[in-house]
């Protein structure tokens, strides 16, 4: 009877601990509009079968503690794919090494399945050929939210009220061409030897985005509250970011570690593969933008800067509307968001983690938004009425 | 009896003045050799490197002292143009002229830290062409990997060889190397490939010898940052991914929480490569049982 009792706890216990398994889809077959107004060939991820795959691909989130499972779908012919889960130090059956873990091949299922240790920023990518593979756009972020809630760092750590992440890049479009994408590849040899070209880029990207696309991001804060910034390198450059004085920026972590001793600056240099939170706590508010140089690591040349809007706001408006007029539900929200604004009009904005414009609308009484295209992941509803600004963070699961 | 009492007397004065009466001189001789460097993919091109016998190896020798020691090198130099020595950020340059040999004497009284020796002279000239190896002086005695991390532009060698300027402003790498050696050879070098055991603490050594900063990647583990030469404020951090500018080092400490066979990688995907061949560059896996 015992027995049967602790089978039926043990059972239960992993069915509450596991989650549904986040899913993944390999295209060799995606498009991308450059700044320029040119398309190219990538390869990437994607959620849904009819979706094109981003550069990068879609955030994914877990909670701390979580046993997560990724369903990865490849829907690619040629060359296999796989998932490595940078920084999360899995086992090596799931490390997405080739010839160390496995490969998933045109219409097999392969499952990458982890405990989300610690929370931080990491980054997941295909490691096959990998030079070519992340170049042609198969990475994108993965973050490992903190047990004791969304807007908190770590459990210990600190509380913040907005939060942007920015992932850099850069794109040589003489690699994506399908005489080097399309490479060749032989399952049964441990080292595949396969040409790369030079690599000279053209386009340097935050978000998979350049010059004018860059205009609908922005690193949204107020003036008294913590404003957490999640800064990653997947290109083959250093990137050198450089804060505006006003954000009164300070590192707090690295590789989904917090730093021992905190590190005051303006300025930080992100290498290739490296991740960094940031904690501002800006004083005042202002307009202004934060600065991203790409530099050369063989000359230390700066080839490329790119500019991101940073936009503080002055809480006051928000405490001034302590009573908050309105109201969002449900959260997490799955089909349908409500936002009712009573009698007043609202401009409203939703933007993603990353800061990316979604939605920007007026709303009076009350409407429902049809978020079933929306990728999974954390949002955030402003609010402007004649009473102040509101932010109200929600979840698309 | 007298004798005694000076023994006595001299080691309580080492003692009272924080010295060790004991302390160790370590010799080494280093021979400055030019030859030709046989890359992964059988490439040729020059290379001259410091070793421990007048004959050419592509790999500089390296040291290994205990702190507290006082290290001579007497560097002989076998080539047939000029050279000169330096212990960066320890001793001043030295001109070394054909045939001749000159003694360094340093003394290293911290452990835990990393020193580059090179040849400086025409910098990074002859330093580029593969003149340069690292010192570590030793705390303890953990399992501890040693990394010379270097790159080369093959074209270039020879202009280097030859004395002839090139454009840095250009510089664009084609070898990636660590101790010599690209992958798969990484792996067969017992002094770089990381072998230990679950719960071990071990220890990686590193100096990035060449001109380009480096991004180096470990899967399966965080590792601790012991020492940085040129960030002394990042010490005791614990990270993934390891940037190493030229002539910096690094000592990382990995406690390994389970088994299993991992790459560490630089995470400049450019240099996972040898003559524009995947993944023949500096990429290696570390073994944990």
């Amino acid at each position: 009877m015992r027995a049967l009792l602790c089978i039926l706890l043990i059972c239960f216990g992993t069915t509450c601990l596991a989650q549904d398994p986040i899913q993944l889809i390999g295209r060799n077959t995606g498009k991308k509009l450059l700044s320029d107004g040119n398309e190219i060939r990538t390869f990437g991820f994607a959620q849904e079968i009819g979706e094109n795959p981003g550069v990068p691909g879609p955030s994914l989130e877990v909670i701390e503690g979580d046993s997560v499972v990724i369903d990865f779908w490849n829907i690619s012919q040629g060359a296999p794919h796989t998932i490595h889960l940078h920084g999360l130090d899995v086992d090596q059956q799931n490390d997405g090494v080739p010839h160390l873990s496995f490969e998933v091949h045109h219409m097999e299922h392969g499952f990458y399945r982890f405990k989300a240790p610690h929370p931080g920023t990491y980054l997941y990518h295909c490691h096959v050929v990998s030079s070519i593979h992340v170049q042609a756009g198969m990475f994108g972020l993965l973050i490992v939210r903190p047990a004791v809630g969304d807007n908190y760092t770590w459990e210990g750590g600190y509380n913040y009220w907005y939060e942007s992440s920015l992932l850099m890049s850069e794109i040589d479009t003489n690699w994506h061409h399908d005489s080097v994408l399309l490479h060749d590849y032989d399952t049964n040899m441990s080292h595949h030897h396969v040409r790369i070209p030079k690599y000279k880029p053209q386009h340097f990207l935050i978000n998979g985005l350049a010059e004018q696309q860059l205009d609908d991001l922005t690193i949204r804060g107020v003036n008294d509250g913590n404003l957490y910034l999640r800064l990653s390198n997947i290109g083959y450059f250093g990137n050198r970011i450089i804060f505006p004085s006003g954000l009164n920026a300070r590192v707090i972590d690295s590789d989904g570690r917090p730093l021992p001793v905190e590190e005051v600056t303006d300025t930080l240099e992100i290498l290739p593969g490296e991740r960094y939170g940031v904690l501002a706590a800006p004083d005042s508010a202002f307009m202004d933008k934060v600065i991203v140089q790409y530099f050369n690591l063989n000359t230390g040349i700066v080839l490329n800067e790119q500019y991101v809007n940073v936009n503080i706001e002055d809480a006051a408006g928000i405490k001034e509307s302590s009573k908050e007029v309105v109201r969002i539900y449900p959260n997490p929200a799955t089909s349908s968001l409500t936002v009712e604004v009573g009698l007043q009009e609202a401009e409203i904005q939703i933007v993603d983690s990353q800061g990316r414009l979604i939605l920007e609308t007026s709303v009076t009484g009350s409407e429902s938004f049809d978020i079933r295209n929306l990728p999974s992941g954390a949002y955030i509803l402003s609010s402007r009425t004649a009473l102040g600004i509101e932010n109200h963070p929600f979840i698309k699961p | 009896m007298f004798k005694a009492i000076l023994c006595r007397l001299i080691i309580l004065w080492s003692a009272f003045v924080g010295c060790d009466a004991r302390a160790q001189e370590v010799f080494q001789r280093l021979y400055i050799n030019s030859g030709e460097y046989t890359a992964v993919d059988s490439a040729q091109f020059p290379f001259s490197a410091f070793n421990a016998t007048p004959q050419f190896f592509p790999e500089n020798v390296r040291i290994s002292i205990n702190a507290g020691e006082t290290l001579k090198v007497r560097v002989v130099n076998n080539d047939s143009v000029n050279h000169a020595f330096q212990i960066k950020d320890k001793t001043t340059q030295v001109g070394i002229a054909p045939g001749d040999s000159i003694l360094v004497t340093a003394v290293f009284d911290t452990g835990d830290e990393v020193f580059i020796y090179h040849d400086p002279m025409d910098y990074p000239r002859l330093t580029a062409l593969g003149l340069a190896g690292l010192i570590h002086v030793k705390s303890n005695s953990n399992s501890t990997f040693y990394w010379n991390v270097k790159e080369f532009q093959k074209e270039w060698a020879t202009q280097h060889a030859l004395g002839n300027p090139v454009n840095w402003s250009d510089y664009y790498p084609d070898y990636f190397t660590i101790n010599g050696r690209s992958n798969p050879n990484i792996n067969n070098d017992a002094v770089a490939r990381i072998v230990g055991g679950v719960g071990e603490t071990l220890r990686v050594v590193i100096a990035n010898t060449g001109q380009s900063i480096h991004s180096l990647h470990f899967h399966g583990y965080h590792a601790e940052i012991i020492y940085s030469s040129e960030n002394s404020q990042h010490e005791g951090r614990s990270k993934d991914t390891f940037p190493i500018k030229p002539m910096e080092s690094l000592i990382l400490e990995i406690v390994p929480d389970k088994p299993g066979e991992y790459p560490v990688h630089d995470h400049n995907l450019v240099a996972v490569s040898a003559g524009g061949i995947y993944p023949n560059g500096m990429f290696l896996t570390m073994l944990i049982q």
